[in-house]
Parts: structure tokens; sequence; C-alpha cells
């Protein structure tokens, strides 16, 4: 005859033995055999149900197979239980079963053996019990489970103590589930027992952190009884567990410490709480939680020790049990009669009771120091829980489960990202683990998923300590499993006169060259800025990573070689497409730079133009400056001069002027490799010839600022345009967005476009305008939407995309619209830097330049563009930046076709500064 | 004896050595410097704002020759480290009394 209780075994009623066979989460099922065995104990047979909770621990609720475990297999006759009676009254039978164990307890408890053995047997009676009344209590819809939770999660239940459960249900409480609550519950309090019961359904797992904390500490004691067990995994995976296990520390400390404030902070009471007193059991559940949430190997590193502390606890236990018994009630003080009592009942001896009595107290005062010396130890030593399975400990990040992380390498990196965040770093014992672990995985097994990979690129942010961590994670073997190609330049040695350090050395101190900038000293502060400035600082980590990889192979071109693997590296990491043309840029040319700045004239001006135009763009200017001095610098102390790094510098000026300022000169023609592989690329909708005629008369620069796909979206948006008609587009990208627009040329038109995005409050942070020859304009806005207007409003695209149509059509005033608003703007404005306008009438044949660095505020934009138009100038293109507060727009301007002449330029300038100043 | 000190081009450093070397002139001095000439550097804008570069970086190329081949030691170097533009440099020439060789302590005049 098999009984199948809680999921996991098969037993053998008969002779008690056991066997594992498959899951079963049918409550139907389990409730059918229950039933079946139940008739058959009916007839005399008797019942080895209590076994089942030792049971589920020998398997476990692992999903780790299941495999059919061990030794465990004694069968254990159960004699309290006598052969029932065949009226089998529910009720009266469950009571029979309550009463007969407690008897059994109250036995063991008059002897002075109520310690852990006693308390295990009863609390599998009262598992039995609970599984009964899981059974009995009907089907449910859903899956659920029972846990038992604190001191009976411990196994460890006294005669009088508290039932803890918690039921669990998959998903929500309907009518159905409480149904079945009620038919659980109410025969437990039919039963007398005192029942502290806690329902949750899966999903408020993501609230745990908030939740009660009395509940939180009980969990730390969960156990399975019955059901499905893996709703507890389910139920912790939507938690935050490093902030659920630091409130419940806290919310722990405080309960220590208020309650010790009610015992006078002494454990030397002549009538002590035996659960509540300093160094009482409530003492040792305390001291033993932290260990559970922090290290469990806690309590055997100091303190008293492990050996003392289960003596004290078997002690304390013995104790509280003939203080229940007697009192046939929860209580626990040791009254000076109970003492009496007590000392009798665990065999103290003695010529008079009162001797009885001083030895026992004797014994209780040592056990209970040596209890309050654990707890104070693990108060002080226990380390903070700063992430799933991490704490931080004195010396530094350590994993909690040394063993469960060594099979899950995936888990590695949030290690260092946790030592970094902490500013301390990770312990050599885990250093340890980790290099003994590292060649067990393979590659994949690191980075599995795309938030892992995208984890990656977030740790490599330059931030105080990644130097640091990079190289600990390199000697533990750990970037070379993230990074494999890293491995290739491993204590690489290259004869090289000039390198004073290993490969990878050097390519480590390049990234700390990068960290050190952080705090840069006043001569570095220009160059500071610029790593402040850089939109994706972890690409330019990355890259510096990987710019001498390839000096692992022998091969005369080590940046050719190097980009070949940064190649396999993108794939691997699944990089976009626009973070790979960066990082393979970056590697690609990562001495160009230097070569051009050092050993080549950079005061003629055609080294500048040559340097600027394989160079492209400011933002991959100021990464691979950056880059190069990082790179210099980590050849030895003394390469990187003062005087290099003034020669680098106005390099990099140069070049970023001539990119802001010369761009308009540079216009695409046939000739041009670029062009003709936009041509060469396009899709087969659009003809060569009409390619070639929408870049025809484009500054080159157009070239590098869109991708192959917005180029070919712009030829399509530009056919059959009427005048008068737009063709306009929103595009979110990440947190911010993107606005296009195709239309013909008209007075005012950039200034009424910049003034309809401040009309709705946007943040316009970059920009570019063209104008062609022939009137086209290609207008694209980057912006932030401060005000959630387009997130808040269904209809916000359409309707900013009506409103530039109707300003097109010169439906709409802008200039009125927005005086509500810049009036707020302008007298909100802060003390800030003077604005600067400056003019060039030199640098470039066609254009008269105008660079504007000013305090970014809404609708500036809008009114220094509104001025130069006023004054009669063409807008002819416009390059939008905002760094931080400062918004530095450079515009290209004429008139009637020609540059400005000096007093027009005087006139605009003037205009300018009234208006910046906020005189006009 | 002497001393020929030029300022050039950084970019120049090279040519100048090679041509110094074809003169079999082994023995030479380089340091980086930075100053100006009669030009006074340049101004450069950057984001709007003036700023001065008014001390230049050059290198410096010191050696010590023989009189009676000092003027094609110099014309060496003009011809190596000139462009044409604004900013190629300088010589100058300063005689020199006595030289020694510190590893043997032998005096060359």
């Amino acid at each position: 005859m098999y009984v199948s209780m809680a999921a996991s075994c098969y037993i053998d009623v008969t002779t008690g033995s056991w066997e594992h066979r498959a899951v079963i989460t049918d409550v139907s099922l389990m409730r059918e055999t229950y039933l079946r065995a139940m008739r058959s104990a009916a007839s005399g047979e008797p019942l080895f149900a209590t076994r089942i909770s030792d049971y589920h621990t020998t398997l476990g609720w692992e999903r780790t197979g299941g495999k059919s475990v061990d030794s465990s297999r004694t069968t254990m006759p159960d004699p309290q239980l006598s052969p029932v009676t065949a009226s089998s009254d529910p009720r009266a039978l469950r009571a029979a079963r309550l009463g007969s164990a407690r008897s059994e307890l109250a036995e063991a408890a008059g002897r002075g053996e109520g310690g852990r053995q006693a308390m295990r047997q009863y609390s599998h009676r009262m598992d039995a019990l609970i599984q009964q009344l899981f059974a009995e209590a009907g089907v449910v819809a859903q899956p659920v489970a029972v846990f038992a939770l604190g001191g009976y999660g411990r196994r460890e239940l006294c005669l009088y103590s508290d039932i803890d459960i918690l039921i669990l249900f998959s998903k929500s409480i309907d009518a159905d589930a409480e149904r079945f609550l009620h038919a659980f519950l109410n025969p437990l309090w039919d039963l007398g027992l005192t029942v502290g019961h806690h329902v949750r359904e899966v999903r408020e797992g993501e609230r745990l952190e908030s939740d009660n904390p009395e509940f939180l500490l009980a969990l730390t004691d969960s156990r399975p009884i019955v059901g499905d067990a893996t709703l507890l995994d389910a139920f912790f995976a939507y938690a935050d567990t490093a902030r659920t296990a630091t409130r419940t520390l806290d919310a722990l400390k405080t309960l220590i410490a208020e309650r010790h404030a009610r015992f006078n902070d002494t454990l030397y009471q002549l009538e002590p709480d035996v659960k509540e007193s300093p160094g009482g059991l409530r003492d040792l559940f305390g001291a033993q939680t932290i260990a559970l949430l922090t290290d469990p190997a806690l309590l055997a590193q100091g303190g008293s020790g492990a050996r003392a502390l289960a003596d004290a606890e078997e002690f304390l236990l013995r104790v509280r049990s003939v203080l229940h018994l007697d009192a046939k009630r929860p209580h626990d003080v040791l009254r000076h009669e109970a003492q009496e009592r007590v000392a009798e009942c665990l065999g103290y001896q003695g010529t008079s009771a009162r001797q009885q009595v001083e030895r026992f107290m004797g014994d209780y005062f040592r056990h209970a120091r040596v209890i309050d010396r654990s707890l104070q130890w693990a108060l002080r030593a226990a380390p903070a829980p700063v992430g799933p399975n991490l704490v931080r400990a004195a010396d530094g990040i350590r994993f909690v489960d040394s063993r469960q992380a060594a099979d899950h390498p995936e888990t590695w990196l949030a290690l260092f990202q946790a030592a970094i965040d902490s500013s301390c770093s990770v312990s050599d014992e885990t250093l340890a683990v980790i290099e003994q672990n590292a060649g067990r995985h393979s590659h994949d097994a690191f980075l599995p998923t795309a938030e892992h990979r995208l984890a990656l690129l977030r740790f490599f942010q330059p931030r105080p300590g990644l130097y640091e961590r990079l190289s600990e994670m390199h000697d533990a073997r750990l970037l070379g499993q993230l990074l494999p190609e890293f491995k290739a330049i491993d204590c690489r040695v290259v004869r090289d006169f000039y390198h004073k350090y290993t490969v990878d050395e050097h390519t480590l101190l390049t990234v700390r060259n990068i960290e050190r900038l952080l705090e840069a000293s006043p001569e570095r502060q220009r160059f500071q800025r610029l790593l402040s400035e850089v939109d994706r600082p972890e690409l330019l980590v990355l890259s510096l990573l990987y710019h001498d990889v390839g000096k692992g192979r022998e091969s005369d071109d080590h940046a050719a070689e190097s980009d070949r693997m940064t190649a396999k590296m993108c794939d691997r990491l699944r990089l976009d497409d626009e973070s790979r043309a960066i990082v393979r840029f970056l590697v690609g040319e990562h001495l160009k730079m230097s070569v051009v700045a050092f050993r080549r004239d950079t005061e003629d001006p055609e080294i500048v133009r040559q340097f600027a135009a394989l160079v492209g763009t400011e933002e991959r200017l100021k990464m691979l400056c950056l880059l190069t001095l990082a790179d210099v610098e980590a050849v030895s102390r003394e390469t990187l001069t003062p005087w290099k790094e003034e020669l680098l510098w106005r390099l990099y000026v140069d070049t970023y002027n001539h990119l802001t300022v010369a761009y308009g000169d540079e216009v695409i023609d046939s000739t041009q490799a670029s062009q003709a592989e936009v041509v060469a690329g396009r899709p087969e909708d659009l003809p060569g010839a009409e390619v070639e005629a929408f870049l025809q008369g484009l500054p080159r620069r157009y070239l590098q600022l869109f991708t192959h796909r917005a180029i070919y979206a712009h030829v399509r948006a530009s056919r059959h345009l009427e005048p008068g008609s737009i063709r306009t587009w929103l595009e979110r990208k990440d947190s911010e967005w993107e606005l296009t627009v195709i239309t013909h040329d008209q007075p005012f038109l950039f200034s009424n476009f910049s003034g309809v995005l401040s009309l709705y409050g946007m943040d316009i942070l970059r920009g570019y305008a063209f104008t062609k020859p022939d009137g086209l304009i290609v207008d694209s806005f980057r912006f932030s939407d401060l005000e959630r207007f387009l997130e808040l409003n269904q209809g916000g695209e359409a309707q900013i995309i009506k409103k530039l149509e109707e300003v097109v059509v010169g439906a709409v005033d802008v200039a009125a619209r927005l005086k509500g608003r810049e009036e707020g703007a302008l007298t909100r404005r802060l003390p800030g830097f003077a604005p600067v306008i400056h003019t060039d009438n030199d640098s470039s044949p066609r254009y008269t330049i105008v660079e504007i660095v000013a305090e970014n505020a809404l609708g500036l934009l809008y009114r220094v563009s509104r001025a130069m138009s006023e004054s009669g100038c063409d807008v002819d293109l416009v390059l939008i930046s905002t760094e931080g507060r400062r918004a530095i727009d450079v515009f290209h301007l004429t008139r009637d076709g020609n540059k400005l002449s000096a007093t027009q330029v005087t006139d605009v300038t003037a205009s300018l500064q009234r208006v910046l100043e906020g005189r006009s | 004896m002497k001393l020929i000190k030029s300022i050039v081009r950084p970019n120049k450093v090279d040519e100048v050595k090679s041509a110094l070397e074809k003169l079999h002139i082994s023995g030479m001095t380089v340091t980086e410097v930075r100053g100006h000439g009669k030009q006074k550097g340049h101004t450069a804008i950057y984001r709007g704002q003036e700023y001065n570069v008014s001390l230049l970086p050059k290198m410096e190329i010191e050696v010590v020759v023989q009189d009676s081949i000092a003027d094609d030691a110099i014309k060496a170097i003009i011809e190596a480290a000139r462009t044409g533009e604004i900013g190629d440099g300088r010589v100058f020439v300063i005689p020199v009394g006595e030289s020694y060789r510190i590893r043997t302590g032998e005096k060359e005049v």
C-alpha cells in the first residue's frame, strides 16, 4: 500500500520503506491516494507517513535531478498511533493524532529530553497533519504550496509553540483559492493550534523588500511541507535579494536592540525568559539568521564556535519544553518555582533543591553567555549583502556560497561590478575560486544572454577602480574568458625599444590612464573635458582593450591584426552597427593621431584636412584623441611629455575646427569613394542616378553623419516634393527622439522648426541642417522630451508633425506662440557664463561662419537663428551640439548667395548680442 | 669649432638627422622646446574662445663641428628643415673654445 504525500515520494505503508517516484503536483491524485491510505489504516495497518518531511530534505526540493538518495531508509515505527477506529470521523482522527504527538513530546520533555530530536519528531507529525488537511481541503485550480516558517521551519516546535506557515499561490487569490484556504485553515484552528498564517501570491515577491519585517525574518527559515515547492523559487525570483536581505538584517538588528533594552541589556536575569532574554533562544536564532543571510560559515569562524552554540541550543530547548509542559501553555519564563522543577527534570544532582537549582542556573548562564558572544560576533563581523549571492566583507566582495557560484560563471562579472559600485576590492579567496574554476567553462557560459552582454559593456564605463578590477579579472583568468582575444596577449613580450611593459599590462595601463583623467590635474583639464563630452566612453575602454591584441600574433601590421580580432569580438558581443563602426575605427586607426601629431607638419592645412577626412566627426575625433593620450602615456612614464601633449592638443583643435567650419566647403562629388558606396548599396527602388543627384552639392560630412539607411530614406522623401509641402517623421532613439525634415528652403524656416520644438518643451541636444544648391533642405534634430509630451500624449507625434506642416505653409506665427514660454525662460536664467559669439569671415571662401557658445536654454536656437534671418542672412548650414549646460552652435551664413560684408557681420553680431543678453 | 643650434619643426627632425649623418656628423643633442619667432605664434579659436598659442612646440638640434665643415652643416640643416612657410625655424652659430671627451679625458680643439 502506498501513500504519496507532498509530491515526491511513495511510501510503503506496511514496511515503511520508501522510493522516489516522479514529482506529482496534482493535488487530486494526492488526495486520492491519501484517502486510500486512510481507509486501509482504518483496517489496522500502521502509517509511516511521518517520514515524509525527512524524505523531502534528503531528496531535496532542488531540481538537481531527483536521484534517489541514500541511507536514511530506516523505518521508524510509530508506537503512539493506535489503529484507528472504524468510525473514522476526520475531526476526531486529527485531534487524536495531535494529542498523541503531543503526549509523545510531553513524555520526552518530562524526562528532560525535550530537545532537538523530540522536537523534530513532533514537527514531522505536524507536517503529516498539515499534509492531510491540505489533501482534504479539496482541489484548487492553480498550483499552491504550504511552507513552514520560523521555528516550525527549523523543526523546533515546542508543545505550545505557534505554527508559522506560508501559503503561496501561483496566481491571484480568487474565490476558489479562498474556499481552499478556509477549508485548509479551519480544521487547524479547530484543533486549538495557534497558526500564524501568511498568504501570498508569487507575483508579490516583487514587493518583498517592503513587506512586513517579521514575515521576512520568518521566511529565512522556510521549508516546504506540501504542494508545488518550486513556487517559492519563483517567488524569490521576483525579489531584489540584496535589498531584501539588507532590510531583513536591519529589521533584525533593530528588534534585537529593542528586546535587549527591555531586559536592561543584561543576560543575568534572576528569572530569565528563555526565549526573549539576552542570551536566550531569540538571540540564538538571530545569530543564525545573520549567518544564513550573509555567510553560512560565520558562526563557526568566531564567537563561541559551532559546537558550543549547538550545545547551548539543545540545553535551552530542553528547558523550554519542560516550561511548556508545566504551564500547559506557551510560557517561557524561568520563575523560581519553575527552576526547581526544571532542574529536577533535567536530572541535576544535589543534596538540596537549592543546590540543584544553583547548578542548573549556573549552566543556564554559561549557555546564555555562549549565545550572547556568538550574537555579538555575528553583529560585528557579518558581511553586508550587496547582490545575489554576494556580500561585502572586511577583505572585499565575496560569494556567499562559493560552490554554487563556481558552477555559474555568468554571475562572476556581477561580483566585480559590485566591487566597483562599493569602491572596494574583491577578496583573495574569491579570486582563487574564480581562478580555479575559470577554465572549466566554455566561453559561451560567461555571457549567455543579451543582458549579460550589455552588463559587460556597462562594466567598461570609466570609473575609479576599473583598472584594479580589470587587473584582478585578468590575473584570475576571467578576462580571457570574457574576451577570448585578450588571452593572446597574456604576458606577451614584444621586443620593442620603447615599450616598457608586457602587452597585456600596457593595455590595462591605458585603461588606468583614462580612469585617472577623471580626477585630472589642472594641466589635463582640457582632456578631462573631452572625456566628459564623449557619448559612450565604454566603447573607448573596449577599444583600448583591443587596440594591441594583434601583437599576440606574429605580424608586421599589428593594427590590422587587432582590427580582425576586434571584428570577431563585435560579432560575439552582438554590438549594434554604430558601436561596431566606432570600435573598429578606433582600433584600426589607433596609431594615426600620434603619427600625424608628432611626425607630420600639423601647421600644414592639407595635413589637417586629410586627418579630418579620416576622422569624420567630432565624436570620433575626441575618442581618438583620448585613446592616443592613454596609449602614449602607457608606453612608459617618460613618453608623454607636456610638449607632446601640446602637439596632440593642437592637432585636436585644428581638426575640430576644420570639421565644424570647413565642412561647408567640402562638397560631395562623383569621384568620392564613400559616395560610390552609398550608390552601390542602394535598394532596388532607387535608381543610381537619383541617389547621385540627391547627394550632389551636399557637404561630404553628410555621408559621415547618416547611416545608409537614413540616406535612402532622405532620397525617397525628397521625391516629387512640392514647394510648400514637407516630409517629416519622428523616430525614437533610446531615451531621445530624432526629427527629420525634408522640404524646400524658405526664409525663417530653420528658426521656425526649432521654434516648434521649443513650443512643445523639447530640449534640442544635437542637430544638423543642410541646404542643397537647388534649395532642398535636409534637417535632423536630436532632442529629449523634457516635459514628457510624447510619452503622455498618444497623438503627440501627429500634433508636432501637423504643426511643422502649418509652419511651412505659413499658417503659424511661431513667434507669438513662443512669447509666453520665452519670457519665462529668460527671466529664469541662472547666472551662468557670458555667451560667446565668434564670427569668422576668412576660413571659408563661400560662407561666413558664426559660432555661438551659450548657456543652454529653451528657445535659444530659435532666437538666435531668427535674429540671423531677421538681419537678412540665409542660414545654409547649421551644426548644433550640447555639452552639459553649454550649447555650441555653428552657423554657415550667406546673404544673396555670398559671404557677408564686414558691416553686415557687425550688424548681425550686434543683434545676436542683444538676443543673448535678453535685451531683445 | 662651432656649436650649431637649430630650432626646427618637430616633423623635420628625421630629415635633419639624415642630412647631418651624410656629412659624417654623428654627435648631436635633441631637445623638445617651445617658442616663437617674429610672428608670436597664432591665435587659435576653440569653441568660440581664443586660445593663444604663442609658445609653439619645436625641436632644438645642437651639433658641434669643426670650422671647416660648419658651413656645409648649416646649409644641410637649412635645406632639410625648410618648408617655405612661416615657422620654419632658425639656425644659430656659436664659437666653441674647447671640447673634452669625458670617457678618456682628451681634449679636442
